[in-house]
């Protein structure tokens, strides 16, 4: 009976309150704290306070007072040493505030709604310090009076961001191991290079040009130089152009920009001079037709049904024109070769042609062809980290689908390191709030488990 | 049967030799019947057409093939030198004209309409042919070479490398079974035909090369060695062609092995004399052995004895077995047994057995014993 | 030649004429059935002194003639046809390799594509390709001049272009040819044959350029009509036509020999080709056929009806002995030696071989080196012929998505050991090996055949009389080869996989004239008893990824055939790997030799 008094009594208090609008006062929010965040470049300090005691929503139904947070910052001391805080000594409370601090006056240099208790003022300079302080804000713009933190702030800078370890240990074994094939490789061990059916097939596809008396076509994509895939292309067309100067084929090469026709120009100058042949080279041969994307494929089909191919290349970036292209070429009967990274186009090159250098492939081409042992080795450490990123996927699909289906705390834990501290940001050691937290729910099971069992 | 042929290397004191001194393509042959010419001498000689050098103008000017003869400067037949203009474009209205230029000299050979390519032949290459040994014309035909005869004590390798030359005999060792090593070159040896006794090391023909001698000559040699001298492993014995600066023959066999003492014998009485030595090789059909042609004054051919006569397989023969457990080892028929044999290898042959000079008897496959002539 | 009734023959006369021997064989019509029955030879006489081949040939006929008791040869030297019933034959026939036999040079467009087809074309009709010349064989056309002029072949065949390809490039290729003016090899007194057989649309271009120069250019369809398709038989009897009336006409003797052969004379592997194609469409297997020599190496293969032939040209037992050493390297060579040898002795060894070619090997050691270079000449020569041996190249692929991960190129390799049925061996390392399990051990140790392969040997080198034979008469050549001409050796069963060492590999029962079942282990072979004239049928369960010919560890069922070594089982896996050091890779091929019992124990000489 008396419980139900008071909290009748309590209702009544809140309506009073609501009446009186403004009037109210909030209590502050307690233990503000001020903290560098670690592992940043020193532009991060995190601000963390204990909520409010009228945070809890009234009892009665009423409607909840405190609305969110302010924070406050006052700069202590500048990155460059400035002592800032001391030129308002005179007025200044005793850690830092003025003492005639309005809430008017002052724009908070943040704000959180309430249930929150952090904050991170990301606009600090490394090496400031400074002083902040938490009020608690209610409706109609009623302030608690200022928490203000009970020590200062230095944001300061990490050279070494230690949540990262994980990557750099998994940088660390790629690029040794891409450096030991390296060497591996210049060493004279063979580095084996899975046969890329399209490229073996090259001299096949320019031979047959040679034999039907027919030129071989090279199309380098629609897109300019800068794009990763035209260079890769263009890796293709030197070995494409080497082996045309030895079959003695004659290569055209149409392309969709300036920049790719000169590129093109002096690959294929400088392969037919590298095999002997610079009075094959006819430069007319490789020329620019128009930027426009349709313009540039009406012009290539145009050469592909008067000139009749027998060898057609396409390696570089395409859209929409790759299937007109490949079904042109496949209609004159070419040997048709395309590669592309383009993965919604892939599906009709590989329909279309002959063979297909996919994605990768396309970019391994040039470490297959040059059969430098730097760029095989290279390669060859490349597929190592993709090993290492597909193990650890494996291995994290298991571990979650276990920790799911039967859960037990040694699988949480690891899910729980997988996600946070390998992939995540955590660091070597795991974070131990997690830790704790999984620690606690499993005792609180153990605990259940063993009550079961007593009883 | 008491008789067999084995085929066994020539080796004789007199024989009539005649060879056949051929140019590689028609040409003019110096000489006429019953000429004396001595090694040295040029018996005929011929040019061989120059190399042959296309140039593809179709695409060093862009123009179809069928264009190129328009633009012509140079025309079949005319001379041209390098860097000399062989052709121009028309180019427009008089102007923009560009000009290629020969990048070989000799003669415009043809011009393709077809492919649009110009075949420049270069200077012809002169053919020599010479006479090889001292001796007589004994035939010739026409435009084509000669035969040289002459009265010869002849000498079959069993393998040599180097093609031909000639020299003066000089001795370098004292017996047949003495290894050839570099001490016992000497500089005075320029330009002779050393020869040595047993196996000959790859220092003694290192030292040969250099001090200027023409061939080396003794029974053996290591096949390391001979890899190491060409360079290479020898895989099929057709040789002659190797430049190497000398002529090296090997009379009996690869490894540890002792020149034929009659082999060491005849040599040695012609020490001093002028002889002709060819290394090259063939052994397919149609062998080809490499010879040292050592040819006879008058009286020397008097004095020589027969020409040899064809081998046969008869009881007392002396032979050499030329195949391993016996190689090397010099014995003579002690028996011609005519039943095939099984031999240690479980095949059956024919075989014969031989006495050594030892007083041991062994018995061989026929096909590993090798008449040696007397 | 006067056309002949095959009904009527009862009585064949064939000979080869070798370059060294001439081998006369007769065939007789015996209880209803063709039969060898008698054979003969003697020394070859195209060369000096003897200069006429025929003489050679009467001497070996007039030997079968003494032995069959049948006058064949008449007073005047001649052949006696046709047959009466106490002499003469009813037909005449007869092959010839003798003088280096048939050389050519042939040259296309692309190396691979009309070059290789040009390159078959002559290899098929038994001729020995000198070089081949193509646009992309990476000379210049100045060093492919002086080529053309070193070599002195017999003729040549020049390919090049797609019926309406490239023109250019064909006359390209001509215009290389005649100026370098070749020589044929005998005589200078007629003229170079060239046979053209590329696209059409450049013949007339291709007369203009032989047209002066003492050329004698045939045009024949062309070989590769489209890149899609070969078409080498026009070709390939022009390159008949012309052996028979140009190349053998200059050889002594040969004019006469050809007035008395009822059948055109034939290169002879030309004719070993014939009669293994003859035997595949018959029998309807696939067959590979050896024939090691001293120089050459020839192999044959006929897969699913197309046949290929290479010959390896420095690849052989004497002439070519030391390059095979250096090819194959003496390591591998000597890993098939159970003991050991001292290698600059056995480098010298070697080198006196090559120079004194017709030595044979007296101690057991000395057979088993060579017997072992046998080994990796053969494996080279089969490497070279796999090599060889492809699909067409040039060929446009269809495609489907589902090929996006399985592209494969063209040109893959047509010989399969997993389909092969019949394996024959035949030249002296092979057919003269003192015991026939030597030559059962080298064939499957060289070609390391798969699945369930019957072995067999050309007991006297029959082959070539019978592939003329079977021009005239299939039947008799069919009948003689299956009765009189192979020597069957056994049957070889071998799991392809890499078995483990010591577990099983695939368990066997036999049923039929011999029973008996059993388990072969990894790296493990047995000999078991299955003579000669038996059959048997054979299931076979392998062990889990290892295939004998239904797929990785599907259960088998075949027929096997004995003979005179009998059924082996191989359980060492394909590849054959051997191990790598010494003293192991000692005792395991010790291991293997003894369990097929390959050598017995060593005849001592008697009477030393």
């Amino acid at each position: 009976m008396k419980q139900a008094m008071v909290i009748l009594l309590a209702l009544l208090a809140a309506l009073t309150t609501r009446s009186l609008g403004a009037d109210i006062t909030l209590a502050p929010p307690s233990g503000v704290t001020a903290s560098d965040v670690p592992n940043d470049v020193g532009s991060q300090i995190l601000v963390t306070w204990s909520s409010s005691p009228d945070e809890v929503e009234p009892a009665d139904g009423g409607v909840r007072a405190l609305l969110g947070y302010a924070i406050y910052r006052q700069v202590a001391q500048t990155a460059d040493g400035l002592e800032s805080i001391g030129e308002a000594g005179s007025n200044q409370s005793e850690l830092g505030f003025p003492a005639n601090f309005t809430f008017d006056d002052v724009e908070p240099i943040g704000s959180v709604s309430y249930g929150q208790t952090t904050f991170v003022d990301e606009n600090v300079n490394a090496g400031g310090t400074y002083l902040y302080a938490v009020a608690a804000t209610g409706a109609g713009g009623t302030f608690s009076p200022l928490a203000v933190a009970s020590l200062p702030a230095t944001a300061e800078m990490q050279y070494f961001n230690q949540g990262k370890l994980w990557f750099l240990i998994i940088m660390l074994i790629i690029s040794g191991v891409i450096i030991a094939f390296v060497m591996f490789a210049k060493r004279g061990g063979t580095i084996k290079v899975r046969p890329i059916a399209g490229l073996e097939a090259v001299t096949e596809a320019v031979g047959r040009s040679t034999e039907m008396g027919k030129p071989v076509l090279f199309v380098p994509g629609i897109l300019d130089i800068n794009d990763i895939q035209t260079v890769a292309g263009i890796t293709v067309l030197s070995n494409v152009a080497k082996t045309a100067a030895r079959y003695d084929a004659k290569l055209k090469v149409p392309t969709a920009r300036s920049l790719v026709m000169t590129t093109a120009r002096e690959t294929v100058e400088a392969a037919y001079l590298g095999e002997g042949r610079p009075d094959a080279y006819n430069e007319d041969n490789i020329y620019y037709l128009t930027d426009e994307q349709f313009g540039y494929t009406a012009g290539v089909q145009g050469v592909m049904v008067r000139e009749e191919p027998a060898a057609c290349f396409y390696m570089g970036a395409f859209y929409a024109e790759s299937l007109i292209l490949a079904e042109t070429g496949n209609s004159i009967g070419a040997i048709q070769i395309a590669g592309t990274a383009m993965p919604s186009q892939l599906p009709f090159f590989v329909a279309a042609c002959d063979y297909t250098l996919i994605g990768e492939e396309f970019f391994a081409a040039s470490a297959y062809l040059s059969n430098d042992p730097e760029q095989l080795g290279s390669l060859k450490g490349q597929d190592v980290g993709k090993v290492i990123a597909a193990v650890l996927l494996v291995i994290g699909c298991l571990v979650a689908t276990l920790a799911t289906v039967t859960p037990t705390q040694t699988l949480e834990m690891a899910q729980l390191y997988i996600a946070d501290n390998i992939l995540g940001n955590a660091g070597l050691a795991p974070n131990e709030d997690a830790v704790m937290e999984i620690d606690a729910r499993w005792n609180a099971v153990e605990s259940k488990v063993k009550e079961e069992g007593g009883s | 049967m008491a008789k067999a042929y084995t085929p066994g290397l020539l080796v004789t004191r007199h024989k009539k030799h005649r060879c056949v001194r051929r140019l590689p393509i028609a040409g003019d042959v110096k000489v006429k019947v019953g000429d004396r010419v001595s090694a040295d001498d040029v018996v005929a000689e011929t040019s061989l057409p120059g190399n042959v050098n296309p140039i593809n103008l179709a695409n060093q000017m862009s123009m179809p093939p069928a264009d190129v003869m328009d633009c012509m400067i140079k025309h079949e037949g005319d001379p041209i030198a390098v860097n000399e203009p062989l052709a121009q474009t028309k180019g427009l209205f008089g102007m923009f004209k560009s000009t290629v230029n020969s990048r070989f000299e000799g003669t415009v050979e043809t011009i393709s309409p077809v492919t649009g390519q110009v075949i420049i032949r270069g200077a012809p290459l002169p053919v020599q042919v010479r006479a090889y040994i001292d001796g007589d014309v004994v035939s010739v035909r026409e435009d084509e070479g000669c035969e040289i005869e002459a009265e010869v004590a002849y000498v079959q390798g069993i393998f040599g490398v180097g093609g031909e030359t000639q020299g003066r005999i000089a001795m370098a060792c004292t017996s047949n079974e003495q290894e050839l090593v570099a001490d016992e070159i000497t500089p005075e040896m320029k330009g002779c035909i050393v020869v040595g006794g047993a196996r000959m090391t790859a220092e003694a023909i290192q030292k040969a090369r250099d001090v200027g001698a023409a061939a080396v000559v003794s029974g053996g040699l290591d096949d390391e060695d001979l890899k190491n001298l060409l360079g290479y492993d020898l895989g099929v014995a057709i040789t002659g062609r190797e430049e190497l600066g000398i002529t090296v023959i090997i009379t009996e066999g690869f490894g540890e092995i002792s020149m034929a003492e009659r082999t060491y014998d005849m040599l040695k009485g012609h020490e001093g004399g002028n002889a002709s030595v060819n290394g090259a090789t063939q052994i397919r059909a149609g062998v080809m052995r490499p010879e040292i042609i050592i040819p006879l004054s008058g009286s020397q051919a008097a004095q020589a004895g027969q020409e040899f006569e064809e081998g046969q397989l008869v009881i007392g023969r002396s032979l050499r077995v030329i195949r391993d457990p016996y190689f090397g080892m010099i014995g003579e028929v002690s028996a011609l047994p005519a039943e095939p044999h099984v031999l240690g290898s479980g095949s059956k042959a024919r075989v014969l057995e031989v006495k050594f000079p030892s007083g041991e008897t062994a018995i061989v496959p026929r096909a590993n014993v090798e008449l040696i002539e007397e | 030649m006067n056309q002949i009734d095959p009904d009527q023959i009862q009585v064949i006369l064939a000979t080869d004429c070798g370059s060294t021997t001439t081998k006369a064989i007769l065939i007789q019509y015996v209880d209803g059935e063709y039969r060898q029955t008698h054979r003969g030879e003697a020394p070859t006489t195209v060369e000096k002194p003897f200069a006429d081949v025929t003489m050679g040939v009467v001497n070996s006929v007039t030997e079968i003639g003494e032995l069959a008791g049948r006058r064949l040869v008449d007073d005047e030297g001649r052949i006696i046809t046709p047959a009466t019933d106490t002499e003469g034959c009813d037909i005449y026939i007869s092959t010839s390799s003798a003088g280096g036999g048939l050389q050519m040079m042939v040259a296309g467009v692309i190396a691979e594509m009309t070059a290789a087809s040009a390159k078959r074309a002559a290899l098929g009709a038994g001729s020995i390709v000198m070089d081949v010349i193509a646009a992309n064989d990476g000379r210049r056309p100045h060093d492919q001049i002086q080529r053309i002029r070193d070599l002195r072949p017999d003729m040549i065949l020049i390919s090049g272009g797609t019926d309406g390809g490239t023109t250019e490039k064909v006359v390209q290729i001509a215009e290389l040819v005649a100026p370098a003016k070749p020589q044929p090899r005998f005589g200078s007194d007629y003229s170079m044959p060239i046979i053209y057989a590329g696209n059409i649309e450049a013949r007339d271009s291709i007369s203009e350029v032989f047209s002066e120069g003492g050329f004698d250019l045939q045009i024949v369809d062309n070989l590769r009509p489209v890149l899609e398709r070969e078409n080498l038989g026009p070709a390939r009897d022009k390159i008949h036509d012309i052996f028979l009336e140009h190349v053998m006409a200059q050889a002594p003797g040969y004019d006469k020999l050809m007035g008395w052969t009822g059948a055109p004379i034939m290169p002879t592997p030309g004719a070993v080709g014939d009669i293994l194609q003859t035997v595949a469409k018959l029998q309807n297997i696939n067959v590979v056929g050896v024939d090691i020599g001293g120089a050459t190496t020839d192999v044959f293969s006929v897969f699913d009806e197309t046949f290929n032939r290479t010959v390896s040209a420095n690849l052989g037992m004497s002439y070519s002995i030391s390059n095979v050493c250096a090819e194959a390297t003496m390591a591998n060579v000597l890993r098939w030696v159970p003991f050991d040898m001292d290698e600059r002795e056995l480098r010298n060894h070697v080198k006196n071989k090559m120079i004194r070619p017709t030595t044979i090997p007296q101690s057991r050691e000395s057979l088993m080196f060579e017997q072992a270079v046998a080994r990796e000449a053969l494996r080279l020569a089969y490497k070279q012929h796999k090599e060889f041996a492809t699909t067409l190249k040039g060929v446009q692929q269809q495609r489907t998505v589902g090929d996006t991960f399985s592209q494969e190129t063209a040109g893959q390799t047509i010989v399969n050991n997993m389909k092969l049925d019949l394996l024959v061996a035949s030249g002296g390392v092979l057919s003269h090996a003192p015991r026939m399990h030597q030559t059962a051990m080298l064939l499957i140790d060289a070609f390391e055949p798969e699945g369930v392969t019957m072995l067999a040997k050309d007991s006297i080198f029959m082959m070539p009389h019978l592939g003329v034979l079977a021009s005239v008469h299939p039947k008799a050549a069919e009948q003689v080869f299956a009765r009189d001409c192979l020597i069957y050796l056994g049957t070889c069963v071998a799991a392809k996989g890499m078995p483990k060492a010591g577990k099983p590999c695939f368990s066997w029962e036999l049923s039929g004239d011999r029973s008996g079942s059993g388990t072969i282990h990894g790296g493990e072979m047995q000999l078991v008893e299955l003579a000669e004239g038996e059959t048997g049928t054979i299931s076979l369960a392998p062990a889990r990824g290892m295939d004998l010919g239904e797929g990785p560890g599907k259960k088998v069922e075949r027929e096997v055939r004995g003979g005179t070594v009998g059924l082996i089982l191989d359980g060492r896996g394909r590849s054959l790997e051997l191990p790598q050091e010494r003293v192991a890779c000692q005792a395991t091929v010790q291991g293997w030799l003894d369990s097929l019992e390959v050598y017995t124990e060593e005849v001592q000489p008697a009477a030393v």
